[in-house]
Protein backbone atom coordinates (compact mmCIF):
# COMPACT_ATOMS: atom_id res chain seq x y z
CA UNK A 1 0.00 0.00 0.00
CA UNK A 2 2.88 2.31 0.69
CA UNK A 3 4.10 2.18 -2.87
CA UNK A 4 0.72 3.15 -4.32
CA UNK A 5 0.22 6.52 -2.58
CA UNK A 6 2.76 9.16 -3.38
CA UNK A 7 3.76 10.63 0.01
CA UNK A 8 3.96 14.18 -1.35
CA UNK A 9 0.46 14.07 -2.74
CA UNK A 10 -0.79 12.61 0.52
CA UNK A 11 0.92 15.46 2.33
CA UNK A 12 -0.71 18.04 0.08
CA UNK A 13 -4.13 16.44 0.45
CA UNK A 14 -3.88 16.28 4.25
CA UNK A 15 -2.65 19.87 4.49
CA UNK A 16 -5.44 21.05 2.15
CA UNK A 17 -8.06 19.19 4.17
CA UNK A 18 -6.77 20.67 7.39
CA UNK A 19 -6.87 24.19 5.91
CA UNK A 20 -10.44 23.59 4.79
CA UNK A 21 -11.42 22.23 8.20
CA UNK A 22 -9.82 25.12 10.09
CA UNK A 23 -11.43 27.74 7.85
CA UNK A 24 -14.82 26.05 8.05
CA UNK A 25 -14.47 25.89 11.83
CA UNK A 26 -13.57 29.56 12.00
CA UNK A 27 -16.53 30.39 9.77
CA UNK A 28 -18.91 28.56 12.08
CA UNK A 29 -17.39 30.26 15.13
CA UNK A 30 -17.95 33.62 13.43
CA UNK A 31 -21.53 32.75 12.50
CA UNK A 32 -22.24 31.57 16.02
CA UNK A 33 -20.83 34.75 17.52
CA UNK A 34 -22.78 37.00 15.17
CA UNK A 35 -25.90 35.03 16.06
CA UNK A 36 -25.11 35.45 19.75
CA UNK A 37 -25.07 39.22 19.36
CA UNK A 38 -27.93 39.64 16.93
CA UNK A 39 -30.51 37.22 18.24
CA UNK A 40 -33.41 38.76 20.16
CA UNK A 41 -33.94 36.35 23.01
CA UNK A 42 -31.95 34.32 25.54
CA UNK A 43 -33.01 30.99 24.12
CA UNK A 44 -32.25 31.80 20.51
CA UNK A 45 -28.89 33.22 21.58
CA UNK A 46 -28.05 29.99 23.35
CA UNK A 47 -29.05 28.09 20.27
CA UNK A 48 -26.62 30.18 18.22
CA UNK A 49 -23.86 29.91 20.79
CA UNK A 50 -24.09 26.14 20.93
CA UNK A 51 -22.93 26.14 17.33
CA UNK A 52 -19.55 27.48 18.43
CA UNK A 53 -18.71 24.73 20.84
CA UNK A 54 -19.82 21.74 18.83
CA UNK A 55 -19.45 22.39 15.12
CA UNK A 56 -16.89 25.19 15.33
CA UNK A 57 -14.65 23.51 17.87
CA UNK A 58 -15.10 20.13 16.19
CA UNK A 59 -13.94 21.33 12.79
CA UNK A 60 -11.08 23.35 14.26
CA UNK A 61 -9.89 20.37 16.26
CA UNK A 62 -10.26 18.07 13.25
CA UNK A 63 -8.08 20.44 11.24
CA UNK A 64 -5.50 20.54 14.01
CA UNK A 65 -5.56 16.75 14.28
CA UNK A 66 -4.86 16.47 10.57
CA UNK A 67 -1.93 18.82 11.00
CA UNK A 68 -0.57 16.95 14.00
CA UNK A 69 -0.66 13.59 12.28
CA UNK A 70 -0.75 10.27 14.06
CA UNK A 71 0.87 11.21 17.37
CA UNK A 72 -0.09 11.57 21.01
CA UNK A 73 -1.03 15.20 20.34
CA UNK A 74 -3.94 14.03 18.18
CA UNK A 75 -5.19 11.85 21.00
CA UNK A 76 -5.08 14.79 23.42
CA UNK A 77 -6.92 16.94 20.90
CA UNK A 78 -9.56 14.23 20.55
CA UNK A 79 -10.05 14.17 24.31
CA UNK A 80 -10.40 17.95 24.39
CA UNK A 81 -13.04 17.73 21.67
CA UNK A 82 -14.93 15.01 23.56
CA UNK A 83 -14.88 17.13 26.70
CA UNK A 84 -16.24 20.17 24.84
CA UNK A 85 -18.79 18.05 23.02
CA UNK A 86 -20.15 16.52 26.21
CA UNK A 87 -20.07 19.49 28.57
CA UNK A 88 -21.15 22.41 26.44
CA UNK A 89 -24.62 21.13 25.47
CA UNK A 90 -25.15 20.20 29.11
CA UNK A 91 -24.14 23.72 30.10
CA UNK A 92 -26.58 25.15 27.55
CA UNK A 93 -29.27 22.90 29.01
CA UNK A 94 -28.45 24.10 32.52
CA UNK A 95 -28.64 27.75 31.47
CA UNK A 96 -31.98 27.13 29.74
CA UNK A 97 -33.36 25.39 32.84
CA UNK A 98 -32.19 28.23 35.06
CA UNK A 99 -33.75 30.81 32.75
CA UNK A 100 -37.06 28.98 32.72
CA UNK A 101 -36.93 28.64 36.48
CA UNK A 102 -36.32 32.38 36.82
CA UNK A 103 -39.57 32.91 34.95
CA UNK A 104 -38.25 34.14 31.63
CA UNK A 105 -40.33 32.44 28.98
CA UNK A 106 -39.22 32.44 25.34
CA UNK A 107 -40.85 35.06 23.17
CA UNK A 108 -42.50 33.38 20.26
CA UNK A 109 -44.12 35.09 17.31
CA UNK A 110 -46.98 32.65 16.96
CA UNK A 111 -47.36 29.80 19.30
CA UNK A 112 -49.86 27.20 20.21
CA UNK A 113 -51.43 29.44 22.83
CA UNK A 114 -52.41 32.09 20.25
CA UNK A 115 -53.72 29.52 17.83
CA UNK A 116 -55.67 27.82 20.59
CA UNK A 117 -57.05 31.19 21.71
CA UNK A 118 -58.25 32.11 18.24
CA UNK A 119 -59.74 28.66 17.81
CA UNK A 120 -61.57 29.04 21.12
CA UNK A 121 -59.90 26.16 22.99
CA UNK A 122 -58.57 26.33 26.51
CA UNK A 123 -55.15 27.94 26.81
CA UNK A 124 -52.52 25.58 28.20
CA UNK A 125 -49.97 27.08 30.51
CA UNK A 126 -46.46 25.83 29.89
CA UNK A 127 -44.85 23.92 32.71
CA UNK A 128 -41.86 25.67 34.08
CA UNK B 1 2.75 37.89 13.48
CA UNK B 2 3.07 37.63 17.24
CA UNK B 3 2.78 41.37 17.44
CA UNK B 4 -0.62 41.39 15.75
CA UNK B 5 -1.94 38.57 17.89
CA UNK B 6 -0.71 40.36 21.00
CA UNK B 7 -2.26 43.64 19.86
CA UNK B 8 -5.59 41.95 19.19
CA UNK B 9 -5.64 40.20 22.56
CA UNK B 10 -4.63 43.35 24.43
CA UNK B 11 -7.33 45.35 22.63
CA UNK B 12 -9.89 42.75 23.65
CA UNK B 13 -8.63 42.99 27.23
CA UNK B 14 -8.99 46.76 27.19
CA UNK B 15 -12.52 46.41 25.80
CA UNK B 16 -13.37 43.93 28.55
CA UNK B 17 -12.06 46.29 31.22
CA UNK B 18 -14.12 49.17 29.82
CA UNK B 19 -17.17 46.89 29.85
CA UNK B 20 -16.45 45.94 33.48
CA UNK B 21 -16.32 49.59 34.50
CA UNK B 22 -19.57 50.41 32.73
CA UNK B 23 -21.57 47.52 34.15
CA UNK B 24 -23.76 47.90 37.15
CA UNK B 25 -24.83 44.27 37.30
CA UNK B 26 -22.22 42.50 39.39
CA UNK B 27 -23.02 39.15 37.85
CA UNK B 28 -21.91 40.44 34.46
CA UNK B 29 -18.80 41.88 36.09
CA UNK B 30 -17.87 38.47 37.46
CA UNK B 31 -18.31 36.78 34.09
CA UNK B 32 -16.36 39.55 32.37
CA UNK B 33 -13.46 39.13 34.78
CA UNK B 34 -13.44 35.45 33.89
CA UNK B 35 -13.18 36.50 30.24
CA UNK B 36 -10.36 38.86 31.18
CA UNK B 37 -8.48 36.01 32.82
CA UNK B 38 -8.90 33.86 29.71
CA UNK B 39 -7.51 36.62 27.51
CA UNK B 40 -4.60 37.08 29.91
CA UNK B 41 -3.92 33.35 29.70
CA UNK B 42 -3.90 33.60 25.90
CA UNK B 43 -1.42 36.49 26.04
CA UNK B 44 0.79 34.40 28.31
CA UNK B 45 0.67 31.51 25.85
CA UNK B 46 1.72 33.81 23.03
CA UNK B 47 4.64 34.88 25.24
CA UNK B 48 5.62 31.18 25.65
CA UNK B 49 4.89 30.98 29.37
CA UNK B 50 2.60 27.95 29.40
CA UNK B 51 2.88 27.10 33.11
CA UNK B 52 1.81 30.59 34.11
CA UNK B 53 -0.95 30.52 31.46
CA UNK B 54 -2.35 27.29 32.88
CA UNK B 55 -2.31 28.70 36.41
CA UNK B 56 -3.93 31.95 35.26
CA UNK B 57 -6.65 30.11 33.34
CA UNK B 58 -7.48 27.67 36.11
CA UNK B 59 -7.33 30.14 39.00
CA UNK B 60 -8.58 33.31 37.35
CA UNK B 61 -11.24 31.87 35.11
CA UNK B 62 -12.17 28.84 37.16
CA UNK B 63 -11.97 29.16 40.90
CA UNK B 64 -12.11 32.94 41.05
CA UNK B 65 -15.39 33.08 39.13
CA UNK B 66 -16.98 30.46 41.38
CA UNK B 67 -15.82 32.12 44.61
CA UNK B 68 -16.94 35.56 43.41
CA UNK B 69 -20.35 34.13 42.50
CA UNK B 70 -20.52 32.64 45.97
CA UNK B 71 -19.74 36.06 47.42
CA UNK B 72 -22.48 37.57 45.25
CA UNK B 73 -24.85 35.00 46.66
CA UNK B 74 -24.10 36.34 50.13
CA UNK B 75 -24.39 40.02 49.24
CA UNK B 76 -26.18 42.03 46.61
CA UNK B 77 -26.01 41.57 42.87
CA UNK B 78 -26.14 45.14 41.65
CA UNK B 79 -23.47 47.71 42.28
CA UNK B 80 -24.26 50.67 44.47
CA UNK B 81 -23.80 54.07 42.93
CA UNK B 82 -20.73 55.72 44.37
CA UNK B 83 -21.07 59.26 45.63
CA UNK B 84 -17.41 60.19 45.39
CA UNK B 85 -15.93 62.73 43.06
CA UNK B 86 -14.34 61.09 40.11
CA UNK B 87 -11.64 63.65 39.32
CA UNK B 88 -9.21 62.86 42.12
CA UNK B 89 -9.23 59.16 41.30
CA UNK B 90 -8.89 59.90 37.61
CA UNK B 91 -5.92 62.21 38.18
CA UNK B 92 -4.13 59.69 40.40
CA UNK B 93 -4.72 56.85 37.94
CA UNK B 94 -3.50 58.86 34.95
CA UNK B 95 -0.43 60.07 36.86
CA UNK B 96 0.55 56.61 38.08
CA UNK B 97 -0.12 55.10 34.66
CA UNK B 98 2.04 57.69 32.95
CA UNK B 99 4.90 57.13 35.39
CA UNK B 100 4.66 53.37 34.86
CA UNK B 101 4.71 53.71 31.10
CA UNK B 102 7.68 56.07 31.30
CA UNK B 103 9.43 53.53 33.51
CA UNK B 104 8.66 50.68 31.11
CA UNK B 105 10.28 52.65 28.30
CA UNK B 106 13.53 52.47 30.24
CA UNK B 107 13.56 48.69 30.42
CA UNK B 108 15.63 46.66 27.94
CA UNK B 109 13.78 45.10 25.03
CA UNK B 110 11.84 41.92 25.53
CA UNK B 111 13.96 38.83 25.01
CA UNK B 112 17.33 40.50 24.42
CA UNK B 113 20.06 38.09 25.44
CA UNK B 114 22.26 40.46 27.44
CA UNK B 115 19.57 42.07 29.55
CA UNK B 116 20.41 41.87 33.26
CA UNK B 117 17.52 39.48 33.96
CA UNK B 118 18.97 36.97 31.53
CA UNK B 119 22.60 37.14 32.65
CA UNK B 120 22.42 36.96 36.43
CA UNK B 121 21.36 33.49 37.55
CA UNK B 122 19.12 32.43 34.65
CA UNK B 123 21.96 30.90 32.57
CA UNK B 124 23.04 28.86 35.61
CA UNK B 125 19.51 27.55 36.05
CA UNK B 126 19.10 26.73 32.40
CA UNK B 127 22.47 25.02 32.06
CA UNK B 128 22.56 23.22 35.40
CA UNK B 129 18.96 22.09 35.57
CA UNK B 130 19.16 18.83 33.65
CA UNK B 131 22.61 17.69 34.81
CA UNK B 132 21.83 18.39 38.45
CA UNK B 133 18.20 17.34 38.73
CA UNK B 134 17.32 15.39 35.63
CA UNK B 135 13.90 17.05 35.38
CA UNK B 136 13.11 18.27 31.86
CA UNK B 137 10.80 21.14 32.86
CA UNK B 138 13.03 24.04 33.93
CA UNK B 139 10.07 25.98 35.29
CA UNK B 140 9.35 23.25 37.81
CA UNK B 141 12.96 23.00 38.89
CA UNK B 142 13.26 26.76 39.31
CA UNK B 143 9.95 26.86 41.18
CA UNK B 144 10.43 23.88 43.45
CA UNK B 145 14.18 23.43 43.65
CA UNK B 146 16.28 26.51 42.99
CA UNK B 147 13.67 28.91 44.35
CA UNK B 148 12.02 26.49 46.73
CA UNK B 149 12.03 28.99 49.54
CA UNK B 150 9.89 31.41 47.53
CA UNK B 151 7.40 28.64 46.77
CA UNK B 152 7.35 27.90 50.49
CA UNK B 153 6.35 31.53 51.02
CA UNK B 154 3.65 31.21 48.33
CA UNK B 155 2.21 28.12 49.95
CA UNK B 156 2.18 29.92 53.29
CA UNK B 157 0.35 32.83 51.65
CA UNK B 158 -2.34 30.47 50.32
CA UNK B 159 -2.56 28.91 53.76
CA UNK B 160 -2.92 32.32 55.41
CA UNK B 161 -5.62 33.34 52.94
CA UNK B 162 -7.56 30.15 53.67
CA UNK B 163 -7.23 30.61 57.43
CA UNK B 164 -8.30 34.24 57.11
CA UNK B 165 -11.43 33.39 55.14
CA UNK B 166 -12.29 30.58 57.54
CA UNK B 167 -11.92 32.90 60.51
CA UNK B 168 -14.14 35.51 58.90
CA UNK B 169 -16.82 33.27 57.51
CA UNK B 170 -16.81 29.86 59.03
CA UNK B 171 -16.80 30.68 62.69
CA UNK B 172 -20.51 30.55 63.32
CA UNK B 173 -21.65 27.02 63.85
CA UNK B 174 -25.16 26.51 62.60
CA UNK B 175 -27.11 26.20 65.79
CA UNK B 176 -30.35 26.53 63.90
CA UNK B 177 -30.84 27.56 60.35
CA UNK B 178 -30.96 31.28 59.95
CA UNK B 179 -30.45 32.21 63.59
CA UNK B 180 -26.74 32.87 63.60
CA UNK B 181 -26.02 32.63 59.92
CA UNK B 182 -28.07 35.52 58.65
CA UNK B 183 -26.28 38.29 60.55
CA UNK B 184 -24.56 40.71 58.24
CA UNK B 185 -20.78 40.49 58.44
CA UNK B 186 -19.12 43.62 59.75
CA UNK C 1 -33.09 21.30 45.02
CA UNK C 2 -33.29 18.14 42.99
CA UNK C 3 -31.58 19.00 39.78
CA UNK C 4 -32.20 17.64 36.36
CA UNK C 5 -31.30 14.13 35.30
CA UNK C 6 -29.01 15.27 32.50
CA UNK C 7 -26.91 17.44 34.79
CA UNK C 8 -26.56 14.74 37.41
CA UNK C 9 -25.61 12.01 34.97
CA UNK C 10 -23.12 14.17 33.09
CA UNK C 11 -21.52 15.31 36.33
CA UNK C 12 -21.15 11.72 37.46
CA UNK C 13 -19.58 10.82 34.13
CA UNK C 14 -17.16 13.71 34.04
CA UNK C 15 -15.95 13.94 37.66
CA UNK C 16 -13.52 10.99 37.50
CA UNK C 17 -11.91 12.49 34.43
CA UNK C 18 -11.44 15.83 36.15
CA UNK C 19 -9.72 14.10 39.05
CA UNK C 20 -7.59 12.10 36.65
CA UNK C 21 -6.62 15.25 34.83
CA UNK C 22 -5.69 16.96 38.08
CA UNK C 23 -3.41 14.07 39.01
CA UNK C 24 -1.97 14.04 35.49
CA UNK C 25 -1.15 17.74 35.65
CA UNK C 26 0.42 17.22 39.07
CA UNK C 27 2.62 14.26 38.25
CA UNK C 28 3.55 15.44 34.78
CA UNK C 29 4.63 18.80 36.09
CA UNK C 30 8.16 17.53 35.58
CA UNK C 31 7.74 16.94 31.89
CA UNK C 32 5.25 19.51 30.75
CA UNK C 33 3.37 22.50 32.06
CA UNK C 34 1.77 21.83 35.37
CA UNK C 35 2.70 21.44 38.96
CA UNK C 36 1.07 21.71 42.32
CA UNK C 37 -0.90 24.96 42.01
CA UNK C 38 -2.78 24.10 38.85
CA UNK C 39 -3.49 20.57 40.00
CA UNK C 40 -4.81 21.73 43.35
CA UNK C 41 -7.15 24.21 41.70
CA UNK C 42 -8.46 21.59 39.24
CA UNK C 43 -9.07 19.07 42.03
CA UNK C 44 -10.88 21.72 44.06
CA UNK C 45 -12.95 22.56 40.98
CA UNK C 46 -14.04 18.94 40.77
CA UNK C 47 -15.29 18.96 44.33
CA UNK C 48 -17.00 22.31 43.86
CA UNK C 49 -18.82 20.95 40.80
CA UNK C 50 -20.01 18.00 42.88
CA UNK C 51 -21.18 20.36 45.63
CA UNK C 52 -23.05 22.56 43.16
CA UNK C 53 -24.90 19.73 41.45
CA UNK C 54 -25.58 17.35 44.34
CA UNK C 55 -25.69 19.72 47.31
CA UNK C 56 -23.31 20.60 50.10
CA UNK C 57 -24.40 17.71 52.35
CA UNK C 58 -23.51 15.14 49.70
CA UNK C 59 -20.16 16.81 49.08
CA UNK C 60 -19.46 16.90 52.80
CA UNK C 61 -20.20 13.19 53.03
CA UNK C 62 -17.47 12.62 50.47
CA UNK C 63 -14.93 15.10 51.83
CA UNK C 64 -15.91 16.25 55.33
CA UNK C 65 -15.15 19.70 56.64
CA UNK C 66 -12.72 18.31 59.18
CA UNK C 67 -10.64 16.66 56.46
CA UNK C 68 -10.50 19.82 54.42
CA UNK C 69 -9.65 21.95 57.44
CA UNK C 70 -6.77 19.58 58.19
CA UNK C 71 -5.53 19.64 54.60
CA UNK C 72 -4.90 23.37 54.67
CA UNK C 73 -1.98 23.38 57.12
CA UNK C 74 -0.91 19.83 56.27
CA UNK C 75 0.58 20.91 52.97
CA UNK C 76 2.68 23.62 54.57
CA UNK C 77 3.79 21.07 57.15
CA UNK C 78 4.89 18.62 54.44
CA UNK C 79 6.83 21.39 52.74
CA UNK C 80 8.54 22.47 55.96
CA UNK C 81 9.37 18.90 56.92
CA UNK C 82 11.00 18.33 53.54
CA UNK C 83 13.10 21.39 54.19
CA UNK C 84 13.95 20.34 57.73
CA UNK C 85 14.88 16.83 56.62
CA UNK C 86 18.02 18.31 55.18
CA UNK C 87 19.05 19.45 58.66
CA UNK C 88 19.18 15.79 59.66
CA UNK C 89 21.90 15.24 57.07
CA UNK C 90 23.83 18.37 57.95
CA UNK C 91 22.88 20.45 54.91
CA UNK C 92 21.04 23.75 54.47
CA UNK C 93 17.29 24.19 54.68
CA UNK C 94 15.47 22.88 51.57
CA UNK C 95 18.60 21.28 50.14
CA UNK C 96 17.24 18.19 48.42
CA UNK C 97 20.56 16.56 47.57
CA UNK C 98 20.99 14.32 50.63
CA UNK C 99 17.41 12.96 50.57
CA UNK C 100 18.26 9.87 48.52
CA UNK C 101 21.28 7.75 47.66
CA UNK C 102 22.23 10.02 44.76
CA UNK C 103 21.93 13.85 44.50
CA UNK C 104 19.94 13.62 41.26
CA UNK C 105 17.39 11.25 42.80
CA UNK C 106 17.43 13.39 45.90
CA UNK C 107 16.43 16.45 43.89
CA UNK C 108 13.69 14.49 42.16
CA UNK C 109 12.32 13.16 45.44
CA UNK C 110 12.45 16.59 46.99
CA UNK C 111 10.50 18.15 44.13
CA UNK C 112 7.83 15.43 44.34
CA UNK C 113 7.41 15.87 48.09
CA UNK C 114 7.26 19.62 47.87
CA UNK C 115 4.69 19.59 45.06
CA UNK C 116 2.50 17.19 47.03
CA UNK C 117 2.53 19.67 49.88
CA UNK C 118 1.53 22.45 47.51
CA UNK C 119 -1.37 20.51 45.99
CA UNK C 120 -2.71 19.60 49.42
CA UNK C 121 -2.72 23.16 50.69
CA UNK C 122 -4.15 24.68 47.52
CA UNK C 123 -6.97 22.12 47.12
CA UNK C 124 -7.81 22.30 50.81
CA UNK C 125 -7.92 26.09 50.82
CA UNK C 126 -10.16 26.37 47.76
CA UNK C 127 -12.62 23.76 48.98
CA UNK C 128 -12.77 25.14 52.52
CA UNK C 129 -13.36 28.67 51.22
CA UNK C 130 -16.22 27.31 49.10
CA UNK C 131 -17.70 25.39 52.02
CA UNK C 132 -17.48 28.50 54.21
CA UNK C 133 -19.31 30.57 51.60
CA UNK C 134 -22.04 27.99 51.14
CA UNK C 135 -22.63 27.47 54.83
CA UNK C 136 -22.80 31.15 55.47
CA UNK C 137 -25.54 31.70 53.00
CA UNK C 138 -28.15 29.41 54.42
Amino acid sequence: MNGLIDPEILDIVVTGLSWFAISAGSFFVLVGTIGLIRMPDVFTRMHAASLVDTLGAGLLIAGMMLQAGFTATSLKLLFIFLLLFITSPVATHAVAQATLEAGDLPELKVDRRDRARTAGDAVETPEA
Amino acid sequence: MELYVNLLLLTLMAATVIAIIQQSSLFSVVILSGIYSFLMASVLIVLDAVDVAMTEASVGAGISTVVLLGALHLTRTTALKSHQRVFLGLFVSVAVGTMLMWGVLGLPEFGVADAPVHTHVAPTYLLESIPETGIPNVVTTVLADYRGFDTFGETTVVFTAGIGVLLLLGGRRRRGRGAGAKDAPK
Amino acid sequence: MKLDLILRVTTKVIIPFILLFALYVHFHGDFGPGGGFQAGVIAAGMLILYAIIFGVEAAQRVVPRAVVHVMVPLGVLIYAMTGLAAFYFGENFLNYAPLAHDPKHGHHLGVILVESGVITTVAGTMVSIFYAFLERGR
